[in-house]
């Protein structure tokens, strides 16, 4: 069985189905990326993944556990080896940027201070934040919030990431600085399911490439067989339209 | 109609008056105090509470903030001996200013209750933080960020509102400008001296609240006014 293994997942908001049937598999090291129009439910799908919504019906299996989404203790293990990146970055504003990073080892983990602050300096400095340490996140640009949001997330040493849209927020000359970054833990084999609209970046950095549509899965492939080769006129349709807005 | 200004003659009411302001700013902390006790109540029940709760709530604060707090306290001082309540001339403007301060500090505490930061509870709880994390290291400082500089306004306002006070024969700095003219008739100069201690009072309450609140937030707070 893969890494990560979810069958037949659907959720609702309120009364209206939102994703329906959903299956996909990512292993181990695999960067999985999620396309499809705008209201296809690949936000959603990525907050049902990490508990903030409760599956209706269906299966998510991690690391060969079956992830049990009504029960507390199961949804903690999960938040331990999963993390996400939003596209609006969510950070504590009245944290700062090193508080932010530690927050979660530190009082979540319950960790040992001097170790935590050395890894969250590390990571900062990874992300390329190394003199920010004791800003606002008010203080920084939006390219600069969401690298300390993947730092955040990677603070908890996830297995698996899941990154919506973490570049669309962005003004266009600081789309490359935070791609960096995901092409780096990419390099590194972290597992990743990232919803992206960068044909190139996805092209270069995914193995495989998931099209949804209205709530579910319409076809799954290499990127050059998403992109070069779509099978379905749906996929045809939605491909043309991404690569005249490139 | 010459008038000729002579501060000579006032300069000796000075430190009368600078005691009449430490009432007043007593007054204002007392009230405030007050204040922000009933507001709280109010604005639970007007965010939280269920029907009855709720509406009682409303009627206070649409009573308290649409009619002149003067009325307010007219009525406690003058009205209320009829119904042999009887205060005297203080805790008649204390409890008046107090009650009016909890109608708008209620609305002021409902918006704040009202302000929930989504996004970063959403964070929060994928990081695995406890509904008791998420209200001490989210919710809770969000909302001390969105009410501080309202509440640190209202307070400065409140200082400024104690000269009512002077109205009803207490000794705060109104109430002894009016003793000091009645005394020595010499109004511009006492009153240009007492808007001067007024001044005096709202720069240091709002250097001392926008420096509590970089405390309490780590960041500068701005005040308006
Ligand atoms: N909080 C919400 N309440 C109700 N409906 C929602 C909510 N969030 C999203 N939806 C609906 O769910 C559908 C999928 O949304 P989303 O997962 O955000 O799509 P995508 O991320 O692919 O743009 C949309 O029809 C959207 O209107
Ligand atoms: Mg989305």
């Amino acid at each position: 069985m893969a890494f990560l293994q979810i069958a037949d997942l659907s959720a609702t908001y309120g009364r209206s189905p939102v994703l329906s049937g959903v299956s996909l598999a990512v292993e181990k090291g695999e960067v999985l990326s999620l396309i499809g129009p705008s209201g296809s439910g690949k936000s959603t799908l990525l907050r049902v993944l990490i508990g903030l919504l409760p599956p209706q019906a269906g299966s998510v299996t991690l690391a060969g556990q079956r992830v049990d989404y009504a029960v507390p203790a199961a949804l903690r293990a999960l938040r331990g080896r999963c993390a996400i990146v939003f596209q609006q970055y969510n950070l504590f504003q009245n944290m700062t940027v090193l508080n932010n990073v530690m927050v979660a080892p530190l009082k979540i983990k319950r960790r040992p201070r001097p170790e935590v602050e050395e890894e969250a300096r590390a990571l900062l400095g990874k992300v390329g934040l190394s003199a920010k340490l004791h800003a606002h996140p008010s203080e920084l640009s939006g390219g600069q919030q969401q690298r300390v949001a993947i730092a955040r997330a990677l603070a908890v040493k996830p297995e698996l990431l899941l990154l919506d849209e973490v570049t669309s927020a962005l003004d266009p000359e600081l789309v490359q600085e935070v791609l960096d970054i995901i092409r780096l833990l990419a390099q590194e084999h972290m597992t990743m399911i990232a919803v992206s609209h960068e044909m190139g970046f996805v092209r270069e950095i995914a193995t495989k490439v998931a099209l949804m549509s209205e709530g579910t899965v319409v076809e799954i492939g290499t990127p050059a067989e998403i992109f070069d080769a779509p099978r379905s006129e749906r996929a045809r349709a939605f491909i043309s339209k991404i690569i005249r807005a490139h | 109609m010459g008038y000729t200004l002579q501060y000579g003659q006032v300069y000796h009411y000075i430190p009368y008056l600078l005691g009449g302001a430490w009432i007043s700013l007593q007054i204002a902390f007392l009230c405030f105090c007050g204040g922000i006790a009933i507001g709280m109540l109010n604005a639970v029940a007007l965010a939280f509470g269920n029907r009855l709760a709720a509406g009682v709530a409303r009627a206070y604060v649409t009573f308290f903030t649409n009619t002149p707090g003067l009325v307010q306290i007219y009525f406690i001082y003058y009205a209320l001996p009829d119904l042999h309540i009887v205060l005297d001339s203080v805790h008649a403007v204390v409890l008046g200013i107090t009650l009016n301060a909890g109608g708008y500090l209620a609305l002021i505490l409902r918006s704040g209750f009202l302000s929930v930061p989504v996004n970063e509870i959403d964070a929060g709880v994928t990081l695995g933080m406890t509904r008791l994390m998420l209200l001490r290291y989210v919710i809770v400082p969000h909302m001390i960020g969105v009410l501080y500089p309202a509440i640190g306004n209202k307070f400065i306002l409140m200082v400024l509102g104690t000269a009512v006070a002077g109205v009803f024969g207490v000794e705060d700095l109104m109430g002894r400008t009016i003793n000091a003219n009645a005394e020595s008739f010499r109004s511009i100069e006492l009153l240009s001296i007492t808007a001067a201690i007024y001044v005096a009072m709202t720069i240091c309450a709002t250097i001392a609240l926008s420096g509590v609140g970089m405390a309490l937030l780590r960041r500068r707070v701005r005040f308006a006014g």
